[in-house]
């Protein structure tokens, strides 16, 4: 395991003594638009929870607010011990070094060797004049090949990103979170882009993450397999209400029909994981 | 919509196409004119030009062929050449160090990572700046090499120093303007990612912008050195070093064939710059 530094430590011991995420009364909206209606909901420290919901449900936004990316409309939102709505600038900056942010499209720089992507994700404790140079010292290089060696790159380093597959390109985004050394990380569809045997892959790996770390992962997604194989906890989001919370078991064909009621185009996004052999969610239920 | 509805909408000769059309071939018609364009004019005159060529029969060695190889004049020739690419080379450097650093702050995307904010006097700030180095690049790009020369030589006299300043400070001009459209053009995704990981700018520049631009920059660069090569040769018309000298001398003393000589080395060193160039952007890619 990535031993942590002093400062992360105590960061970690403060976030064991509460709720990861605690959201009450939570609204979030665009403009005149609210996506968020009223989320109420707490996350403890290292719980792999899954948000499920149609497309414009509210998943992102959510996902977004938590990093302080979308201010809080209405009600409240602690992240971390924080209110990320209230941060900006420096304070802003140090809140999220504790938060990992995984992208659909993975983010990553395809001209730069695996190294350089994974460092990225620790440029928060690197000083300017060394990350100007790449200059990295040897705990730093140990960090970063130990979290190559939990996503299975090891053997990559020194490849461009661009000569990866899309999920060893996603493995290389967990990696990068990874070294982060973070308290939380939110995933947004990872496993969107990624063929079925990939997506296992990338899952896997993210969960291994978690459980190997003890961090705590929000991860949307669209397949519902995925989510029942991985989650600890699902929720699963309509129309930006919550219309299903509790564990992968209590997932039954009518709570998915809630969530997934009024989706005109449900079979838009089929489940990676099991191809054509999983029923989209509609018919699931 | 209908089938003619969409014909009419999406047919390559509609009016719209066809007014852009007749528009443009009537500025052309109108520059044709007014610069006194023709083609029989060229077509009457060139016998003189394959006289000028031949050279004035009265006038010794006042021929542009055979040219003057001479051991002795070679030799200083090729001693002035390399004066040239001398000239050429520290010019480039100067605007490169000039024109790297000034072009983050004449993109858009990037001055929104230097100085984030969204407060009216952040607004206001990121305008001036952005502003004021567009502002200096087209001041600097829109006078020309041989101005600046001018200016220069009445500085610090005659020699290659009035010609390498001219050149950078011209070419500063030139690379803002080339670098900042690159850099407006990178994909925001890295910079999002960096962004999230609570990375200060100076290092989401490093790794999510300068790698994404560093081909484009090299061959923007390579591209300007080829440039100022040509540049140079004409600089030297004004006193500012280099071949130039010796090109501007033997044509006003008529002596083509010493002209022909130079014209040769300066395409042979053109073109060999043009295929190291192609080595340096092949390894650069």
């Amino acid at each position: 395991m990535i031993p942590q530094s002093p400062a992360r430590e105590s960061s970690t011991e403060r976030a064991d003594a509460e709720s990861v995420v605690a959201a009450k009364g939570l609204v979030l909206g665009y403009g005149e638009r609210i996506v968020l209606h009223g989320l109420d909901i707490e996350i403890p420290r290292g719980q792999f929870l899954v948000v499920v919901g149609p497309s414009g449900s509210g998943k992102s936004t959510f996902l977004l607010a938590l990093n302080g990316s979308v201010p809080v409309r209405s009600g409240s939102l602690v992240v971390l011990g924080r209110n990320p709505s209230t941060l900006h600038g420096s304070s802003l900056e140090r809140f999220r070094e504790r938060i990992g942010f995984i992208f659909q499209s993975f983010h990553l720089v395809g001209r730069l060797p695996v190294l350089h992507n994974v460092a990225s994700g620790m440029l928060s404790r690197i000083p300017i004049p060394q990350a100007i140079l790449r200059m990295y010292t040897r705990d730093q290089y140990r960090k970063i090949l130990e979290a190559l060696r939990v996503v299975g790159l090891e053997d990559r380093v020194l490849d461009r990103c661009d000569r990866l597959s899309g999920g060893q390109k996603q493995r290389v985004a967990i990696a990068r979170s990874i070294v982060q050394e973070p308290d939380l990380i939110l995933a947004d569809e990872p496993i969107s882009a990624l063929d079925p045997r990939s997506a296992d892959r990338v899952m896997e790996t993210l969960r291994r993450a978690s459980t190997e770390f003890g961090i705590t992962v929000v991860c949307n997604l669209h397949h519902l397999e995925a989510a029942r194989k991985y989650a600890d906890r699902i929720v699963g989001l309509n129309e930006g209400r919550v219309v299903f919370d509790g564990p992968p078991r209590e997932l039954t064909p009518s709570a998915v029909k809630a969530i997934y009621k009024g989706d005109s185009d449900p079979e838009d996004a089929p489940d990676p994981l099991h191809g054509e052999e999983t029923p989209s969610p509609p018919s699931a239920a | 919509m209908e089938l003619e509805e969409l014909r009419r909408r999406t047919h390559p000769l509609r009016p719209a196409n066809l007014g852009i059309l007749g528009g443009g071939l009537l500025v052309l018609g109108v520059c044709w004119h007014q610069t006194g364009m023709g083609v029989m004019e060229l077509v009457a005159g060139s016998g003189n030009m394959w006289e000028y060529l031949r050279g004035n029969p009265e006038v010794p060695d006042s021929g542009f062929f055979p040219p003057n190889l001479s051991g002795k004049m070679l030799g200083r020739y090729l001693l002035a050449m390399l004066e040239t690419v001398q000239m050429a080379l520290l010019a480039l450097v100067i605007s490169v160090v000039v024109a790297f650093p000034l072009s983050f702050l004449a993109s858009r995307n990037t001055l929104e990572i230097i100085f984030p904010g969204h407060s009216s006097f952040w607004k206001t700030l990121r305008a001036a700046i952005y502003t004021s180095v567009r502002f200096f690049a087209n001041f600097t790009r829109s006078i020309n090499e041989v101005i600046w020369a001018l200016l220069f030589v009445s500085a610090v006299g005659l020699g290659p120093m009035p010609g390498i300043l001219a050149l950078g400070l011209h070419t500063s001009g030139v690379l803002i303007k080339l670098f900042s459209e690159g850099i407006e053009g990178v994909s925001r995704d890295p910079i999002d990612a960096l962004a999230a990981t609570g990375a200060a700018s100076p290092k989401i520049i490093r790794y999510a912008v300068i790698p994404q631009i560093t081909p484009y920059l090299v061959s923007m660069s390579l591209y300007r050195l080829e440039s100022d090569l040509r540049s140079a040769t004409i600089l030297g018309f004004t006193g500012a070093g280099g071949i130039g000298m010796l090109l501007f001398d033997k044509l006003k003393s008529y002596e083509n064939g010493d002209v022909t000589t130079i014209l040769i080395l300066i395409v042979a060193t053109v073109a060999a710059i043009d295929r190291v160039s192609a080595f340096i952007r092949s390894k650069a890619s």
